[in-house]
């Protein structure tokens, strides 16, 4: 007596479930697909975070640009001295990097130039390059997505450069980052400093911006605004503010999706509900005879919680399955597309596996229960009338 | 043991239109007894049984089963009587044609979540009693008419009721299952069970197993 769950009820409603098989592997099929769609969207959503996240914490704490009426200028390398002196500032740097377009392909690429004793690539080079030869200053080391990029158009040993002024320069290709690396380094292309300074014609006195270290995290707003007073004609950006627009950015697209998303869910659920409130005449029937046999309405309710419970549980648990293997096996094709930005380049990133517990638990909330609601009030309705049609 | 003091029974049909199903009906039924409701096509046969098994309320009136007032229960104890103390054959069997004969017969057990041992023996017992235990796993739309009135009856007895309904049992039978049929009826009557049938077959109206006709003409008792 009493047993929690009970195993006749439950044989009935898969048996009711087996008479409608194809209204409800149709049902089932739908629900699946959304499910998998809203937790996809979610899986990539919290590894982009993450990984931007990571990313994040690697900016450099200030960065120094030169601004003049609105418009970026290479700044004065000499200026990195007089940010040394002043006090908070652990290490200053002036760093060259810029986009190169790639007509053939139609992307950008980002160079980014280093110097070969600059200790704060060194390390971070070493590990990321798959390479045992070490950083050649001759050579480019280039990201998974640029290589495949480059390797498209023909480009397997070498790279040709358009200069400023029209002639190519040539420069080897030494190396390629591993492909575990971040999403930032896939349309990445590193070169020495002076190979970038012939690529941009840009004289030995410049550079693009000055990265700046400081030694207190608290005092970092501080020394932004002193450097800010030293040289009014530059803008003055701090890792706080780059996580801001970061997260806004990517915020704005998520946000985007998710509110057409949730617009498709209710279409589903509307529809759902509409078929099923207008339940069909052998429905309310065989609720009438239920009820007439002495099933009392919670009894019809508990199987129509069993039935509406085993097609979302399933649907459920199938199209988290499916995303999870759809998201982290096959690296989401097409999906995060949406999120990565348009350039064939930033779609070639690996999405790094987060077990998004809360996300499962809110994806759930999203389905199970709703679809549960929406056969079990229909039939609340007809089952709470009298039965007495059934004598008729 | 059944009695129905001053009852009326009206149907609404749409907003101003309201039939007089029974009007001003007193019955009284003795346990153990059987009793054949006759008379033409809307007189108001069906409806007296779905006020004995408290399937729809009379619009005045009162009735009474073993003491109780029935007729003003709630839904929930409504279905708790009917679970108990009805059991229902209806003209149309109202099987569910898809499932097997013991899956149909099951269904008043399951609101009682038995253990499977004695839904089991009580199944058994049932189909046993019926003649149709070798029909046990076959699904019911592969039976035929007769068999599957037998199905509807074990249906309607498994819980033991006392009072068993049965609404134009032999309309769909050819005249010897009829006659079965009154064979088990009389099984029912040693019983002890209450039997109530709404028949307008002429093979009801002279058994010496029926111990009260009620006559029924435009919702009123001849
Ligand atoms: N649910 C209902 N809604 C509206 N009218 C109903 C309803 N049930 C019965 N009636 C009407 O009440 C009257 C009595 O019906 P009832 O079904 O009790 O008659 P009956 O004697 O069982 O007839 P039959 O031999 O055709 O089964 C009929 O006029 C019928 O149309
Ligand atoms: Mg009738």
């Amino acid at each position: 007596m009493n047993k929690y769950i009970n195993l006749y009820l439950l044989e009935y409603s898969i048996n009711s479930l087996l008479r409608q098989k194809y209204k409800n592997i149709f049902i089932t099929t739908i629900l699946t697909f959304l499910i998998f769609i809203l937790s996809s969207m979610f899986f990539i959503t919290s590894s982009i975070k993450n990984e931007l996240q990571f990313s994040v914490e690697s900016l450099p704490e200030i960065t120094v640009q030169k601004l003049i009426s609105g418009k970026h200028y290479d700044i004065e390398v000499d200026r990195v001295n007089e940010i040394l002196s002043i006090t908070g500032v652990n290490d200053a740097t002036a760093r060259v990097w810029g986009y190169y377009y790639f007509v053939n392909a139609g992307v950008n690429f980002t160079l980014v130039g280093i110097e070969q004793f600059e200790k704060q690539y060194k390390d971070s080079l070493q590990n990321l390059v798959d390479s045992s030869k070490g950083f050649d200053e001759s050579n480019a080391y280039i990201g998974q997505g640029v290589k495949e990029i480059m390797r498209k158009n023909y480009f397997k040993e070498y790279f040709n450069f358009i200069l400023p002024d029209g002639s190519l320069k040539k420069i080897n290709i030494g190396g390629t980052f591993k492909s575990d690396t971040n999403l930032e380094s896939n349309d990445v292309i590193v070169l020495s400093k002076e190979n970038m300074r012939s690529i941009y014609g840009m004289s030995e006195e410049y550079a693009t911006d000055i990265v700046v270290k400081v030694a207190n995290p608290d005092e970092v707003a501080t020394v932004a605004a002193k450097i800010k007073l030293l040289y009014p004609d530059t803008r003055v950006i701090t890792k706080n503010d780059l996580k801001v627009s970061y997260q806004n950015i990517f915020d704005y697209k998520s946000g985007v999706f998710l509110a057409l998303f949730i617009v498709s869910l209710f279409t589903f659920f509307i529809i759902v509900f509409d078929k099923a409130s207008g339940l069909s005449s052998s429905e309310r029937k065989e609720i009438g005879v239920l009820k007439a046999i002495g099933w009392s309405l919670d009894d019809v309710l508990k199987e129509k919680f069993y039935e509406g419970a085993l097609i979302s549980v399933f649907a459920y648990l199938l199209g988290v399955f499916l995303a999870l293997g759809f998201v982290y096996g096959f690296g989401a094709p097409l999906l995060r597309d949406i999120f990565s930005g348009y350039s064939e380049l930033k779609t070639a990133f690996e999405l790094p596996f987060v077990l998004d517990v809360q996300t499962m638990v809110l994806v759930f909330f999203l389905s199970v229960p709703i679809y549960i609601a929406s056969i079990i009030i229909p039939s609340w309705r007809v089952a709470s009338m009298d039965a007495d049609e059934v004598m008729r | 043991m059944i009695e129905f003091k001053n009852i009326n029974k009206s149907y609404k049909l749409g907003k101003n239109n309201t039939v007089a199903a029974l009007k001003d009906i007193n019955i009284n039924i003795k346990e153990g007894s059987v009793v054949v409701l006759k008379g033409s096509s809307g007189s108001g046969k069906s409806s007296i049984l779905s006020l004995v098994s408290a399937i729809s309320k009379p619009t005045s009136g009162e009735v009474i089963v073993d003491n109780k007032q029935i007729s003003k229960l709630s839904d929930r104890f409504a279905s708790e009587y009917r679970l108990n103390n009805i059991g229902i054959v209806f003209q149309k069997y109202n099987l569910v044609e898809d499932i097997s004969v013991e899956q149909n017969v099951i269904l008043p057990l399951i609101p009682k979540n038995l253990d499977s041992d004695l839904v089991e023996s009580k199944v058994d017992t049932a189909l046993d009693m019926f003649g149709i235990k070798h029909y046990k796993n076959s699904t019911v739309k592969n039976l035929s008419g007769g068999e599957q009135q037998r199905v509807a009856i074990a249906r309607a007895y498994i819980n033991e009721p006392k009072i068993i309904i049965a609404d134009e049992p032999t309309a769909n039978l050819d005249e010897k299952l009829s006659l079965d049929f009154i064979e088990i009826i009389k099984d029912l009557k040693k019983q002890n069970k209450t039997v109530i049938i709404a028949t307008h077959d002429p093979l009801f109206f002279n058994l010496d197993i029926v111990d009260k006709y009620i006559e029924m003409k435009n919702g009123s008792i001849i």
